[in-house]
């Protein structure tokens, strides 16, 4: 039995105070409470397992949202990955599709040594696919001389969102040639959590946060913009991240995909995990996200969502870097 | 010893009263749990009729207390609510098998009012969907099982707000229309169950009725305020207004009778949008004033501003100096307010939610203040209503028990503008009868600060607090559950009993929230 099974996940202090049922995507969707991190935490409390809270933990989408907002400061995107590994232990077949990826990995003799760069941008699968729009991403980064990793990690990622086990000699593969990295850009927001455990002494930005930090970003950003903030590297780290996001609000005027309580709305697009047992349609989201607001183009820091929003949005929609071509 | 079976819907004899039982500590329990005589064919028919029963462990065991803590019990099934037809069904087949039907919103009761001790209970979470906004009219139809602040989220996107709702993100709207809900500008606005234009409710025999104050009025009247005893609030029609951010101003006392005094004469004078007081203890009382315009707010400058007698907030913390500082003895006190005082202040001003001076989402900031550092798996939080009058009096009795028995602790105390053509919605409610424009409210809480109270303690201070409530003819919040015992002296047999036939007369079976208040 681990240590987590002993704690049940860090459940036992949830007091069922239902804040997070309010910033939870797929209690908007399905208000179903079974489905939330309220309903997870309590089960446990009473006697579920793991296997019982499965199709709860499945549906997660880990836009951690609920983190921020739980007043007994439960560590509910760890519990739902804890819940996942345990699920994967007793039933592989559940990962299988993570695991191959890791199998294949990536041949770390092909990556550049990535000490010649100052920074180092890590794509996310999605970025990775449209080699356009990551020359974009770079060349927005080109006065700190970026340079792209080869070993982005992606499988680590999935791995890490659904439950596998990473094998030791896969993560040194992958960490290696990062310890001597002094900055990382990281697109995907479950590996942006982890990289900061793993890499303490290292400065891991997000891609969104990266972008918006440069002038010429933010110069661009017009008041009739709607910016969608990523919602998992915004809510991994909250307590620093609203004051910047407030700033470049009230610096550019735009208007942002934030709630009353200052939680990024998720699209939830980039949740690619067991996608059988999504509950929440990103399209749905986005809608939600653009209900009654005025907007002439939409920028979103997660590409994914530049598909997601063009179904339903009828106005431009571009990638944060993209305001970075115009120099 | 012989326990007296009690059939449901009689009001025993009064086992809390100071006089019931004397020289033992007055003590309350959970009640009975219903035995489930008919369960087996409930739950086959429940099932022919396509509602489903959660029967699992881990989601009973989701609604085995309220946020009070304190009661504890488990619901045979959970149903969540999807539409007012399951819901008709689920109390037709209630009704006919004489299966009881706890209705939980928020589940922020504190007496283990929405809390089932056997079988159903009614998640009304499932129903939460915002239904239509009218931007003209100022009107909003939503599901009444959501949360005011998934309301308020809604709204806001056309720039609109409700009326009033309580300081608390997990309020539900239909909770708070059964039981009051109260806001700081309930002095102005009223209480949440005041802006309810109309409500569809599902009757205790599962009939589907629209109801408001011209049309089934009498369903009306009985369900706003009601407790629910008279039915299933699904849907409500209510008043909304365009959003504004608050003008906040802040004034400090350190006698309760001077701030409460202040504060009735603003609210007589309509001088402010927002008032109330929150304290440490009864050595901080803070005022808290606010207002929707610039130009309310240079009113109450030019004319209130002089008349308060409380102190900004640098002027209080010099006078504090100088109190503690000519008395050693109470350090350890001083020294307990500048940590809270540190630890709370930021919190009300956080930046995100101040801009140019102005708090943005008001309910937002003090909701999360509230769980922050009043909020814990056990909340006790006895209350008195009474009149305008009554009120220093009571605020000031309720205090000195406040003292009696905890080291720590806070009171809220705000009024609500009654409305005239309501009277009858607010017959056996928080509303005292006595009161006239305005009736006063506080909620007495302590902070149990990771102390381990014994229950009976608990009972015993909410006892001693609801004891001067008698005393002074008021009312309370919080009346049901654990502490029903009250109700009688409180309302009277008249009332009381003309209710309870009410009741029997709308639900035969008595199974609709048979432990609240019959």
């Amino acid at each position: 039995m681990t240590a987590e099974r002993n704690s049940i996940y860090g459940a036992e202090a949830c007091s069922g105070c239902s804040l997070c049922l309010l910033v939870c995507p797929v209690w908007r969707s399905t208000f179903d409470i079974r489905l939330t991190p309220h309903g997870r935490a309590k089960a446990l409390q009473h006697g579920a397992t793991a296997f019982d809270v499965a199709d709860s933990i499945d549906t997660c989408t880990l836009c951690g949202a609920c983190e921020p907002v739980c007043p007994e400061e439960i560590a509910l995107v760890d519990m739902v990955l804890a819940l996942r590994r345990d699920l994967a232990s007793t039933m592989p077949d559940r990962v299988g599709n993570a695991v191959v990826q890791l199998q294949q990995g990536v041949d770390s003799n092909s990556t550049t040594a990535l000490s010649a760069y100052p920074t180092v941008l890590l794509a996310d699968s999605a970025l990775s696919e449209q080699p356009q729009l990551l020359q974009t991403v770079l060349a927005l980064f080109s006065h700190e001389q970026a340079g792209l990793a080869a070993d982005s990690g992606a499988d680590i990622a999935l791995a890490l969102e659904a439950g596998a086990s990473v094998p030791e000699e896969r993560l040194n593969r992958f960490l290696a040639p990062l310890r001597t990295v002094r900055r990382m850009i990281v697109c995907d927001g479950v590996l942006l959590r982890a990289l900061r455990d793993w890499l303490p002494r290292t400065r891991i930005d997000s891609l969104g946060e990266a972008a918006s930090s440069l002038a010429g970003v933010r110069a661009r950003l017009r008041p009739d913009d709607f910016y969608v903030i990523e919602s998992r590297a915004y809510h991994a780290d909250r307590e620093r991240l609203v004051a910047h996001y407030d700033q470049l609000r009230v610096s550019s005027g735009c208007m942002m995909n934030l709630d009353l309580q200052r939680l990024a709305i998720p699209t939830t697009a980039s949740h690619q995990w067991m996608p059988e047992k999504r509950r929440v349609d990103p399209a749905d989201q986005a809608r939600w996200i653009l209900e009654g607001r005025v907007v002439a183009r939409v920028v979103v820091e997660d590409c994914r969502d530049i598909a997601v929003f063009q179904r339903v949005a009828p106005y431009p929609v571009l990638h944060v870097a993209q305001l970075g071509d115009a120099r | 010893m012989d326990i007296a079976v009690i059939e449901p819907g009689v009001i025993p004899t009064d086992n809390v009263a100071p006089d019931a039982l004397k020289g033992i500590v007055r003590q309350q329990t959970n009640p009975k749990r219903w035995e489930a005589a008919n369960w087996a064919p409930f739950a086959v028919a429940a099932a022919s009729a396509d509602i489903e029963l959660l029967v699992q462990p881990g989601i009973i065991g989701t609604f085995s207390t309220d946020a009070g803590g304190t009661a504890y019990g488990m619901p045979h099934a959970v149903v969540i609510a999807c539409s007012a037809g399951q819901i008709s069904g689920l109390l037709k087949l209630a009704q006919q098998f004489h299966v009881p039907v706890t209705v939980r919103g928020g589940g922020l009761t504190t007496e283990g009012e929405s809390v089932a001790f056997g079988g159903v209970l009614l998640d009304m979470t499932g129903m939460s969907r915002v239904l239509s906004v009218d931007k003209n009219k100022l009107i909003v139809r939503t599901q009444a099982g959501i949360f005011w602040h998934s309301l308020a989220e809604s709204l806001r996107r056309y720039d609109l707000d409700y009326l009033s709702a309580p300081l608390n993100l997990t309020s539900s709207v239909g909770g708070s229309l059964g039981v009051g809900g109260i806001d700081v500008n309930s002095p102005r606005l009223g209480c949440s169950a005041d802006q309810a234009i109309s409500l569809q409710v599902v009757t205790p025999t599962g009939d589907i009725v629209e109801c408001s104050d011209t049309q089934n009025t009498q369903l009306f009247q009985r369900v706003i305020l009601g407790y629910g005893q008279f039915g299933v609030i699904t849907e409500a029609t209510l008043k909304v207004r365009p959003y504004t951010p608050l003008r906040m101003h802040y004034f400090y006392y350190s006698s309760l009778r001077t701030a409460i005094e202040d504060l009735q004469l603003l609210d007589a004078g309509d001088a402010a949008d927002y008032s109330g007081i929150l304290t440490m203890m009864d050595k901080v009382v803070n005022l808290l004033v606010a207002f929707d315009s610039d130009e309310r707010e240079a009113t109450f400058m030019a004319s209130w501003r002089g008349r308060l007698r409380g102190h900004g907030e640098a002027a209080f913390t010099l006078l504090m100096g100088l109190h503690y500082g000519l008395r050693p003895w109470l350090w350890r006190e001083a020294l307990w307010l500048r940590e809270r005082k540190r630890q709370l202040f930021p919190e009300f001003r956080r930046p995100e939610h101040i801009r140019n001076g102005l708090m943005h989402d008001r309910t937002v900031v003090f909701s999360r203040a509230v769980w922050k550092f009043w909020g814990s798996r056990q909340m006790v939080i006895p209350d008195i209503a009474t009149s305008t009058e009554k009120f220093v009096d009571a605020v000031e009795q309720g205090n000195a028990v406040c003292r009696k028995y905890f080291g720590h602790y806070t009171l809220y105390c705000v009024g609500i503008r009654l409305r005239e053509d309501h009277r009858q919605h607010y017959e056996m409610s928080c509303i005292p009868p006595d009161a006239t424009t305005h009736a006063y409210g506080c909620e007495f809480e302590p902070m149990l600060e990771n102390a381990v109270y014994s229950r009976d303690t608990l009972q015993s201070f909410k006892n001693d607090i609801y004891d001067i409530g008698v005393k002074l003819g008021g009312s309370y919040y919080r009346f049901g559950g654990m502490m029903k015992g009250y109700i009688r002296r409180v309302f009277g047999d008249a009332v009381v009993d003309r209710h309870l036939a009410m009741k029997r007369e709308a639900d035969p079976g008595m199974i609709l929230n048979r432990n609240v208040i019959f």
